[in-house]
């Protein structure tokens, strides 16, 4: 899995302007993705996934969205790269497969002209020669009749069909780097499952890698091989899945993985839930931006933003929190942390 | 598709209802009109020196020609029996019949209503769309400043400016009628374009658009700054909507995600709302046409209420709303072709 080095983001920051001030939706952020891996991005709502993932093929550049730092792909700064030469990687190099397939997809076009269009939009085939190979990505991705469901429109299939679909346009040129942004949120847990055995199936047939969002820790479990948790913008744990989901280090993961029911954990009213609200709006506090909502917060936490690097966890084991190996030992016993 | 026939079918079933609905209304209010016809002929008839008494009883004896001294049951029955038949009655003045009269000012109104709808759908969407991609500028300000002052025109008055401006100040368009007197045009389906192709006339063709083109502008913009306003706010939601993201992911050029994307999916609203405006747009031909003495359905409508000539109001009315109840037809079936969801299989 350790493979070279595909995508490195260096800095980024996405900031939107709003009615109080500048938002800092992502506030700094390191990471690399490697060929062929399956990298988890983990957070709640408003911790900057999304914009993270968004800002890779500036799908939300426009007015009152400023977006800065370095994207390295292939030699190129896709963050300074101009709106024609990302036309070009957006849909070939980098595809997104987005969530709520019914609002993604177009109601008025048919199933399968979406999907040629992807192909047309990069390669110099006829209609005809993308029809035909629409209908063969459609079958790839596990639809049963593929003809059929090309000449559908969105609304006439179930919702993992429209999952598939929208699988299938990102794979249309077979990308290097396949973001999935909730890819499996509004589907059932058979269908979930199936949409994650079909893209651990394709990572592994194509060698495509993937960027999975979610705060879905059991989808973690289930396909990721490295994790990165975000909170305010920022990283604040990232390792292998293993280092992260069996020997968390930060207070917020511990969080995070304690509210994740279980079938053979203790039979509980009510699962824990992290106190508090993350953060919304444009003031971030000086130190680390989990401390107003961690029990274990103390003076050190609120002097300034401990640094992303290795601590106590394992080689590739990197957090931003200052406790001591004994703290962490503690809080992991007092949240009652079992791996998912 | 079996589905859509039958919304056809259905559709299409409704218009005689609501053409008998509206006949009733228009044979009542007709009547309900202070004065009568038989007055108006009474006195206006011989050398106008008719005595009071001579009007009187020239009064009932019109009153009786025309069969207006029966009952309003009767004569709402006759009506109606006519009306099944496609006979409309003729004029009470003159004679003619209403069926040929409506025969030649149906054309007319239809080209001028829709040669307006065209050039109102072309201003508007063009105005609407920019706008809309030029969201805050000054360009988005200025389209809107003037799409509302358009809007608010009222049709008199700008035909009136533009028969001072272009047709005497400027002497650039004719200001009366729909084709020059001197033209030798010898109707056979009443739509001179269509005319002039099936009798291999050309030449018809320049002087016809001549007549048309400030009528139908006239008619055309104040419907345009409306159009620019439902088109900027349906471009600017769909512009929103997940599937624009999409498109633009796939790594499309703003052009194809404006054509392939947004267009349709924002011009469903903007059917909906071309079909009512339809409506307006023919109680403005009504006004256009007396302006610009054009012969249509509007001004055969307006002479007939100055005359209270009941049949040609009644005649006049039922063709226009005839005429809206189609469109809306039309638009219903294209709502259908435009948005796959409506569809029932």
């Amino acid at each position: 899995m350790s493979g070279e080095t595909l995508l490195e983001i260096r800095g980024l920051t996405v900031g939107f302007d709003v009615p109080a001030g500048r938002l800092p939706a992502v506030a700094g952020v390191d990471l690399s993705l490697r060929r062929g891996e399956i990298l988890a991005l983990v957070g709640e709502s408003g911790s900057g996934k999304s914009a993270l993932s968004m800002s890779l093929v500036g799908l939300n550049r426009g007015p009152g969205a400023h977006i800065g730092g370095e994207v390295l792909f292939h030699g190129r700064d896709l963050v300074t790269a101009g709106e024609r030469e990302l036309r070009g990687v957006r849909g070939k190099d980098i595809a997104v497969v987005f969530q709520d397939s019914l609002a993604a997809l177009n109601p008025t076009q048919r199933i399968g002209d979406q999907v040629a269009e992807m192909i047309r939009a990069h390669r110099k085939v006829t209609r005809g020669q993308a029809g035909r190979r629409a209908e063969e990505l459609l079958g790839e991705v596990g639809i049963a009749g593929p003809a059929q469901a090309a000449r559908a429109y969105p609304h006439q299939l179930s919702g993992g069909m429209r999952q598939r679909v929208m699988i299938a346009i990102g794979l249309a040129n077979d990308p290097a780097v396949l973001i999935a942004d909730e890819p499996t949120t509004a589907l059932d847990v058979t269908i979930q499952a199936q949409v994650l055995r079909l893209l651990t199936k394709l990572q592994s047939e194509h060698g495509t890698a993937i960027v999975l969002i979610t705060h879905d820790l059991g989808v973690v479990a289930e396909v990721a091989d490295r994790v990165a948790v975000m909170y305010a913008g920022r990283i604040i744990e990232q390792g292998t899945r293993d280092e992260v989901l069996f020997d968390p280090q930060h207070p917020y993961t511990m969080g995070l993985l304690s509210s994740v029911p279980r079938v053979d954990g203790p039979a509980v009213a009510r699962l824990p839930a992290i106190a508090g609200n993350p953060l919304t709006g444009v003031a971030r506090p000086a130190g680390c931006a989990f401390a107003p909502r961690c029990p274990f917060a103390h003076d050190a936490c609120r002097a300034e933003m401990p640094p992303l690097r290795r601590r106590y966890g394992g080689t590739a084991h990197v957090d931003r929190c200052v406790l001591d190996d004994a703290a962490r030992t503690r809080a992991r016993g007092a949240l009652e942390v079992l791996a998912p | 598709m079996t589905g859509t026939w039958w919304l056809v079918v259905k559709r299409l079933a409704a218009v005689p209802l609501v053409l008998l609905a509206l006949s009733t209304m228009v044979f009542v209010a007709v009547r309900t009109l202070p004065g009568s016809p038989a007055t108006g002929l009474a006195a206006g008839g011989s050398s106008g020196t008719s005595s009071a008494a001579d009007i009187t009883a020239n009064t009932a004896k019109i009153n009786a020609a025309l069969g207006l001294d029966k009952p309003l049951p009767e004569q709402y029955a006759t009506f109606l029996g006519d009306v099944v038949h496609l006979d409309l009655g003729s004029s009470f003045y003159g004679g003619n019949d209403i069926t040929g009269l409506l025969g030649d000012a149906l054309p007319a109104t239809i080209e001028l209503t829709v040669a307006a709808m065209l050039i109102a759908v072309l201003i508007g969407m063009l105005t609407g769309i920019l706008a809309a991609l030029r969201r805050g500028t000054w360009i988005d300000t200025a389209t809107r400043a003037i799409g509302t002052v358009s809007f608010s025109l009222p049709w008199f008055a700008l035909g009136v400016l533009g028969i001072v401006v272009f047709g005497v100040w400027l002497r650039w368009l004719p200001v009366i009628g729909r084709l020059p007197n001197a033209l030798d045009y010898h109707p056979l389906t009443n739509f001179v374009l269509l005319d002039a192709i099936l009798q291999d006339r050309p030449e018809l063709i320049w002087p016809w658009l001549q007549h048309l083109i400030m009528p139908a502008t006239t008619l055309a913009l104040s419907m345009a700054g409306f159009i620019t306003r439902i088109v900027r706010a349906s471009v600017l939601e769909v512009l929103g909507d997940d599937f624009v993201r999409t498109a633009r992911m796939k790594g499309l050029s703003p052009g194809a995600i404006l054509r392939r994307h947004v267009l349709r999916n924002s011009s469903l609203p903007i059917v909906t709302v071309l079909g009512l405006q339809f409506g307006s747009l023919l109680g403005g031909s009504v006004v256009t046409e007396t302006v610009f003495s054009y012969p249509g359905v509007g001004n055969l409508l307006v002479n007939g209420i100055l005359q209270r000539d009941y049949p040609i109001v009644q005649g006049a009315a039922l063709a226009i709303a005839l005429l809206f109840t189609l469109v809306n037809v039309v638009v219903d079936l294209l709502y259908l072709a435009l948005d796959p969801r409506l569809r029932k299989a």
